[in-house]
């Protein structure tokens, strides 16, 4: 015993010189390095030793103990007991696999979904934090970018609707849709959701107590879509129009929807119910689908005033 | 015992084989077959949607285009709620793809509308500046394969239990039968009502005519699936 330990010692000793002979000028006093010296010294005696003494061991031991009944080819089997080390070791490997079973692994397992609930959750903190106080302009950025991903592939990239693929955004409204919404009426939640427009047979002028005629739709549909313009339009849409949609067209919260302007209210609305008319039918983009935040709404409503605020 | 397992190599090579596949079984089974029940709201197709999921086969859409969104934020900021397995319970194949030419259409019935996609099949171009994806102009003229889309729905009806004409509860707690008839005569008659509803909201006059005729162009049947892609 004495002998290995002092074979160890000058084994270690020496593989130690060399390796200081090769690394000690650029240890300095970098504690990392100096941690990384003192572990190789460890593990070098420890190796050493361990080595020395199993190649002594396997000089020197004899077995004994009594022998299983059976045997291999000549080679046989001890029934000693176990080492208490590794009997231990063993029985700590079965507590740790009931805790992993009935704990570990259902409880503290890694989730692919955990790990998108978290991305979400941060990103979202960070976005609500970093538009808190979000000025026009970004807003208006960050509505050109969604509208560029989301709204382009229907609206054209300039938003002019392509010939009629969907609504033209940078004006309010095209004669085809509203004359198709007096007409027919419409129910699609532009004010709330079940607050509708009746159709021309529900639509009365108080001047002449009659139902919308055919004249007075056509004179009314003018004097909407060329901006609100027009003597005798003026004097229909006063007559039939203005108690829901306001004297100027701008609405009445909860009543109905600004026909002369795209508002804020107004877009959010169409992107939570979607939209049915005369042009086709534009899908809903609610929050619940995940595909648009409200601030994300607000800026694309915001893209979609200014554009039509600079083409007028 | 063990002595005796050790003595016989063939039984102790069984008994190995035992204890792992029975780890195996109890943390896998479970799991498994809890991720392939369908979702709530997830129902079989109609058989015009099957002839449409047939034609988006039969042209290859998957080779472009994958069926499954995954839990990652820019996903689901593009194409919505990310995909479960249970959404493909009814999926023979299951189409999730493995190449992205295209976007994603597992929810592209979400944002995406019959008329848009008319535009879009006859002329990508025309609604996406710069688009790569091919026109695919025949599927205006040639008709979908009925009989073959009805067999497959009694097929996975008789052999899989696939549960038409049950009714399925929705997300939204109504409730859906999806209808499979006795006869491919009345099949065929409920197809028709169903492509009418969707060539009503098409402008190709081919089309219109068609369908009046009696007869379901591939892009009727194709819509008819994309649509219902959620
Ligand atoms: C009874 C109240 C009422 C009257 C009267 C009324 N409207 Fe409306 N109008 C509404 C409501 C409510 C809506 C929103 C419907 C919806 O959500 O789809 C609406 C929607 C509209 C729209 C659709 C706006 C869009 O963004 O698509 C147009 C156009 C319109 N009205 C024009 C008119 C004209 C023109 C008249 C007069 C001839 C008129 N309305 C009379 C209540 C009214
Ligand atoms: C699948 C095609 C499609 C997509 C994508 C789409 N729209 Fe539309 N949108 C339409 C159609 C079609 C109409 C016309 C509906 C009608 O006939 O009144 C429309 C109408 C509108 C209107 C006009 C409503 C009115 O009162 O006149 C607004 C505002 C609008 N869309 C905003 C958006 C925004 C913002 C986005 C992107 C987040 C978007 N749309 C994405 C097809 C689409
Ligand atoms: C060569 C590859 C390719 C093939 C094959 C292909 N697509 Fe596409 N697809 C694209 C690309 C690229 C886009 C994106 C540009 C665009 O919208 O046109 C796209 C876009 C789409 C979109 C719009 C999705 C969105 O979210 O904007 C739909 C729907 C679609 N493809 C359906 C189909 C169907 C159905 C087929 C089979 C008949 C098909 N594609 C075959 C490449 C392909």
């Amino acid at each position: 015993m004495k002998n290995i330990v002092i074979v160890t010692i000058l084994i270690s000793l020496a593989l130690l010189g060399i390796i200081f002979s090769y690394v000690g000028n650029i240890i300095g006093d970098d504690m990392v390095n100096i941690l990384s010296m003192l572990a190789a010294i460890i593990i070098l005696v420890i190796t050493v030793g361990v080595g020395l003494k199993y190649v002594n061991q396997m000089k020197n031991d004899k077995a004994s103990g009594q022998l299983a009944d059976e045997n291999w080819d000549g080679i046989g089997e001890f029934k000693n007991e176990l080492p208490i080390g590794w009997a231990v070791s063993f029985l700590t490997t079965i507590v740790w696999a009931i805790w992993y079973w009935f704990s570990g692994y259902p409880l503290w397992a890694y989730s692919q979904i955990g790990e998108y609930n978290e991305e979400v959750k941060t990103y979202n903190k960070k976005f609500e934090e970093k538009h808190a106080n979000i000025s026009d302009d970004e807003l208006n950025n960050m509505g050109q970018s969604v509208f560029l991903v989301n709204c382009a592939p229907c609206h054209g990239v300039s938003a002019d609707g392509m010939d009629s693929k969907a609504a033209n955004l940078t004006k309010r409204l095209d004669s085809i849709s509203v004359k198709h919404v007096i007409m027919n009426g419409s129910n699609d939640g532009l004010v709330g959701e079940g607050i509708a427009m009746p159709d021309r047979n529900g639509l009365i002028n108080i001047n002449t107590g009659n139902s919308i005629s055919d004249a007075e739709i056509s004179l009314v549909v003018d004097y909407i879509t060329n901006g609100f313009v027009g003597s005798q339009g003026a004097e229909v849409f006063a007559g039939v129009c203005s108690a829901c949609h306001g004297t100027d067209g701008t609405g009445i919260p909860m009543v109905a929807p600004n026909i002369k302007n795209f508002t804020v209210d107004l877009i959010t609305a169409v992107l939570q119910y979607g939209k049915t008319g005369a042009i086709g039918k534009m899908p809903s983009f609610k929050t619940e689908d995940m595909r648009l935040t409200a601030t994300q709404q607000k800026a694309v409503a915001t893209y979609i005033i200014k554009l039509q605020e600079g083409s007028k | 015992m063990f002595h005796w397992l050790e003595e016989r190599p063939f039984f102790f090579a069984v008994g190995v084989f035992l204890t792992i596949a029975f780890a195996g079984l109890i943390e896998i089974l479970p799991s498994f077959v809890e991720a392939s029940r369908p979702t709530v709201g997830t129902k079989p197709y109609s058989t015009l949607e099957l002839a449409g999921r047939n034609v988006y086969i039969a042209d290859s859409c998957n080779a472009c285009h994958s069926q499954l969104i995954r839990p990652f934020k820019n996903e689901t900021d593009r194409y919505g709620m990310y995909s479960l397995s249970g959404e493909y319970a009814y999926d023979r194949p299951f189409l999730w793809g493995s190449k992205r030419t295209g976007p994603d259409l597992h929810r592209v019935g979400n944002y995406r509308t019959t008329d848009w996609h008319e535009n879009h099949m006859w002329d990508p171009i025309s609604v996406v500046p710069g688009s790569i994806m091919p026109a695919y102009k025949h599927m205006f003229s040639k008709s979908a394969d009925l009989e073959t889309a009805y067999a497959e729905a009694v097929t996975v009806n008789k052999v899989f239990n696939a549960p038409y004409n049950t009714a399925i509860t929705m997300r939204d707690g109504s409730s859906v039968t999806v209808k499979l008839p006795a006869t491919y005569d009345e099949a065929k008659a409920d197809m028709l009502t169903e492509a009418k509803i969707i060539a009503n909201s098409m402008k190709n006059q081919d089309v219109k005519d068609a369908v009046e005729k009696g007869e379901i162009p591939q892009i009727v049947a194709l819509i008819a699936y994309l649509n219902i892609l959620k």
